[in-house]
């Protein structure tokens, strides 16, 4: 490693791994004070050691911003030496996406993971007064522990973590291009960011979900610290409103996903249980579900170990996600492609980290716990939250189980194979089914128990009534959405959401004529109802409306055995029957890297008036030889037209295409075509071609050439041709010419669209006719689209459902945050 | 007997019966010889014979690619695939399908392919192709 290498911009790699380094120390520094403030100085209310505590943590907060602005300036000035850089940007990549680049690969994920987790700390340094050194002990753990895995360091012959300065020749080192000290004037640019990534929402989606993973921290440090502590009972409430902050959040970012994946990716819906999909539920149900019995114990005393579990098990499920993510285990099972960093032993110990504190603390302290030996009311509202909670937590575990089959192969040997595809999503969906119809059916009547005890013969009647109204109203949606065709599980699905929708109505009505303090679980359980009717319906209903039985056959048991085929082909400018469509793949307009096209979309009434007429942009993206497309929708109120492009013969070749060939290259193109037809004609006459028709209208004698000296010229002559093909007519006019020394010239005129290219060949005077030479494309050769296009009913419920939810959430987080204000007053009457 | 150790009881009995469908759902990975016994779907892992057609033709029908795969084994079958061909198909080095046996054709319903990454060349990276949309 003799070599030096020229034009290298070493600096900013090396004070942005020095700050790497120093967040690292930092967050260790500020644990290690805080966990003496904790012990050594209990109950002083001057700790020399919880100033250290501090020091240490705003340290580490500065040396992020620290790492962030070195990774930004090596972005920004495009210094290819580093991989980050090489790999995930471009030039051309454009400002606004600068910013997403930074989370594009695994390194900034942690990144962000790490810088949102410092906010959330200095703000608990803030706001937690007492709860501060316990509670910061555990938060500085887990920022070191975060900063770790990207140090990038050789320590004691262990790799810890990976840096997002790492040098290109660092990574390929074998790489011979390398070995040359000038290999800097050989690497122009970068990869650049995958197209299908350049988007608005990879602005926003990952720091959303990065938020809600790094926000699961808080409740449980506060968790941890109540059993350290031993203040089994005063660490809940404050918990509360970050607990619903964190579903909240992780909510939201899940969501946005799911209108990612939904809008703008090929995976043909908003829900794929993709392991990558599952994993970043885990969390977010168990979190949902310990919400709900920190309220029971808040209010009641039962449910405590419930409550300090699920807290606890939330943020071991957060690192167990990450590790599913980032360790490469999923390989076989997941379309996305994280890919292993060598991280695994790694990553393993950050879950061990966790779990074996969350255990240890409980085992430890088991008998102090406030857990209550006695029984609760059947007719008591904590009694069936606990249930919910319980159910929400099966749901998670079915969910953990089979996202965890690879870990399951990997621990013991086995080879089993996750369900395959068609009853994989049945399995799923049947299941999870079958959990979310209790859940729901416990959200709507629970609302109408009360704490402790309840008027049993009122609440039956009642809750009798409205499961009646929901089963009329579920039966209308069913019979008139065809979801009655599916499995009866959905049907019963459907029912106990519309139940708790209704249910849930009524309580949210009484929340404004006074109760207001309930109007957040309302607003929340009611969107949820909304988010699954939406989901029920337009995943199990949805449709293809591509359907193509025209393909030749390539056996008839083919065609039997398989069901309808959901592609369809689309040749340019010839309309196609699709359902009660007719599209028409208009043509093409070029963004590089995007490639749009424009397929019409009309319907026409039993009148013949035009119903619908609109145009979408499917789009393909080309990089690097790859094609990568993203869906077009049309959204109306009620459900939504989706089209996406899976094969085309334009885009590939477009780009080569369209820089020489407009008639004035004599290039050989005849291959391209079949063989030429000449026609002999007179003005008027018509020439009949495969797909239309074209008419002579008149000669025109003098026609003139751009680019062409006509002092030489004695005759030029164009013939100015209508050209009627499926509907629409092209003006052409190809053109003769005669030099003065008898040497004679065709400028052939070509119609891409048409597929045609047309010659004048020959000027018959005698005869009083032109011969015209017709060159037709061959059918392989005209231009195509593939596509799908499914409609997607009532889609809309599912989106309004979730941010119906996310606005439940925010309510309940103020009214938790009000109930947070007496505390201290509370405490001392207590 | 407390309320609760029963709510237990029923807690445990979902968790089991959880596990049991899973594995019963579960396929099994296995090759063209098993899939040739069985009438239900497994995944076969092989590498795609380049030497041999690939077929795919838009203009016939858009809804036809065959190929043949040599699976672990090393036993050869030809491939169909009820949808548009893959991007980069020939550059896969290791396919996972998903599917089952019909006559002498394997029907594969998605296939995932590894690709030698665009960015390096020493990553893998995996694709998914299904031949029909998410659905209930």
């Amino acid at each position: 490693m003799d070599t030096v290498f020229k034009g290298e911009h070493l600096l900013p790699g090396h004070i942005g791994q020095f700050f790497l380094v120093l967040a690292f120390g930092a967050a260790l520094l500020s644990f290690i004070s805080y966990f003496f403030a904790t012990t050594d100085d209990a109950g002083k209310p001057a700790s020399s050691w919880q100033t250290l505590g501090r020091i240490g943590y705003y340290l580490n907060a500065i040396s992020v911003l620290g790492i962030g602005a070195c990774l930004f300036y090596i972005i920004y000035n495009h210094y290819f030496e580093y991989h980050y850089v090489w790999a995930y940007t471009s030039k051309t990549l454009p400002v606004q996406y600068i910013i997403s680049a930074f989370w594009n690969g695994q390194e900034g994920g942690f990144m962000l993971w790490i810088f949102w987790q410092a906010l959330i700390g200095l703000v608990l340094i803030w706001k937690a007064g007492n709860w501060e050194r316990p509670v910061m002990t555990v938060v500085a753990l887990s920022q070191a522990v975060l900063a770790s895995m990207v140090l990038g360091i050789n320590f004691l012959g262990i790799h810890l973590g990976s840096s997002p300065f790492l040098l290109l020749r660092d990574f390929m080192s074998e790489a011979p291009i390398f070995k040359n000290p000038e290999y800097l004037n050989f690497i122009k640019d970068g990869q650049g960011m995958v197209p299908s990534l350049q988007n608005y929402w990879m602005v926003i989606h990952p720091p959303t979900l990065f938020l809600g993973f790094a926000a699961m921290v808080t409740p449980f440090a506060y968790a941890v610290a109540g059993l350290w502590q031993k203040k089994y009972k005063e660490w809940i409430q404050p918990a509360l409103p970050h607990a619903l902050f964190a579903c909240m959040i992780l909510g939201t970012g899940v969501v946005m996903g799911s209108f990612w994946a939904y809008e703008s990716l090929n995976f043909g819906g908003f829900w794929a249980w993709d392991p990558v999909e599952n994993a970043s539920i885990f969390p977010w149900i168990t979190m949902v579900a310990a919400v709900h019995v920190l309220i029971v114990f808040k209010n009641t005393g039962h449910s405590y170990f419930t409550a300090t579990f699920l807290v606890l098990i939330s943020f071991v499920l957060v690192w167990y996600s990450s590790f599913l993510n980032r360790s490469g285990i999923l390989g076989e099972t997941s379309v996305h492609s994280f890919t292993d960093l060598g991280m695994f032993w790694q990553l393993v110990t950050g879950i061990l980290v966790f779990l074996v504190m969350s255990v240890w603390l409980l085992v430890s302290r088991w008998k102090a716990l406030p857990i209550t030996k006695k029984d609760e009311e059947t007719y008591s509202r904590e009694f069936w939250m606990f249930v919910g909670a319980v159910f929400l937590g099966l749901s998670c575990f079915h969910l953990i189980v089979v996202t965890s089959i690879p870990v399951w192969n990997a621990m013991f040997g086995l080879k089993i194979a996750p369900p395959a595809d068609k009853a994989r999503l049945l399995h799923y969906n049947i299941i999870q089914s079958c959990f979310v119809f209790v859940i729901v059916i416990l959200t709507a009547f629970t609302q109408f128990l009360k704490y402790k005890k309840t008027d049993v013969t009122r609440f039956f009647i009642t809750t009798l009534v409205y499961l009646v109204f929901a089963a009329l109203i579920a039966a209308l949606i069913t019979y008139a959405t065809g979801l009655y065709k599916l499995n009866y599980v959905f049907v019963l699905l459907m029912w106990g959401s519309v139940y708790s929708v209704i249910a849930n109505g009524k309580i949210l009505a009484d929340a404004f004529k006074g109760k207001f303090k309930l109007a957040g679980s309302a607003v929340a359980h009611i969107g949820f109802g909304l988010l699954l009717i939406g989901a029920l319906i337009s995943a199990g209903t949805s449709t293809v409306i591509s359907i193509n039985n025209t393909g030749e056959s390539y056996s008839a048991d083919f065609a039997k055995t398989e069901n309808p085929r959901e592609n369809i082909l689309v040749y340019r400018n010839e309309p196609q029957k699709m359902g009660d469509y007719t599209v028409t793949y208009l043509g093409d307009s070029l963004a590089l890297p995007d490639h749009f096209y424009k397929v019409n979309y009309r319907k026409v009434d039993a009148n013949g008036k035009v119903d619908e007429d609109f145009t979408l942009l499917p789009k393909v993206q080309v990089n690097k030889g790859a094609l990568a497309s993203s869906p077009d929708t049309r959204h109306y109120l009620l459900h939504d037209l989706y089209t996406h492009i899976t094969m085309t013969n334009s885009a590939s070749t477009a780009e080569e295409k369209g820089n020489g060939a407009d008639g004035d290259q004599p290039a050989d193109d005849s291959k391209e075509y079949d063989a030429p037809v000449p026609h002999e004609i007179s003005i008027g006459d018509t020439i009949p071609f495969r797909e239309g028709y074209m008419v002579l209208r008149k000669l025109d004698k003098a026609a003139k050439l751009e680019n062409i000296p006509m002092d030489n010229v004695l005759a030029s002559v164009g013939a100015e041709l209508d050209v009627v093909t499926h509907g629409q007519t092209y003006h052409a006019k190809p053109v003769f010419i005669l030099q003065k020394d008898g040497h004679v010239f065709f400028f052939p005129k070509k119609l891409e669209e048409a597929g045609l290219k047309l010659e004048f060949t020959k000027i018959m005077p005698t005869k009083d006719k032109v011969e015209i030479t017709v060159y037709q494309q061959p059918e392989s050769a005209k231009k195509y689209i593939v596509m799908r296009a499914i409609k997607f009913p009532y889609i809309n419920f599912f989106w309004a459902g979730s941010v119906i939810m996310v606005i439940g959430f925010l309510l309940s987080i103020f009214r938790r945050n009000k109930e947070l204000k007496p505390e201290p007053a509370k405490v001392k009457a207590k | 007997m407390k309320k609760s150790s029963i709510f237990g009881l029923v807690v445990i009995a979902i968790a089991i019966a959880v596990i049991i469908s899973v594995y019963s759902n579960t396929s099994t990975y296995g090759s063209f010889t098993e899939a040739r016994q069985t009438e239900s779907e497994l995944h076969v892992v092989g590498k795609l014979n380049k030497q041999k057609v690939l077929y795919y033709d838009a203009t016939k029908d858009a809804n036809y690619f065959s190929f043949y795969m040599q699976d672990d084994k090393g036993s050869e079958c030809k491939v169909v695939f009820t949808g548009t061909k893959p991007e980069d198909f020939e550059k896969s080095e290791q396919i996972v399908l998903t599917g089952k046996m019909i006559g002498n054709e394997f029907h594969a319903s998605n296939i995932l392919m590894k690709c030698p990454s665009k960015y390096t060349q020493n990553k893998l990276e995996t694709q998914e192709f299904k031949a029909k949309p998410a659905s209930i």
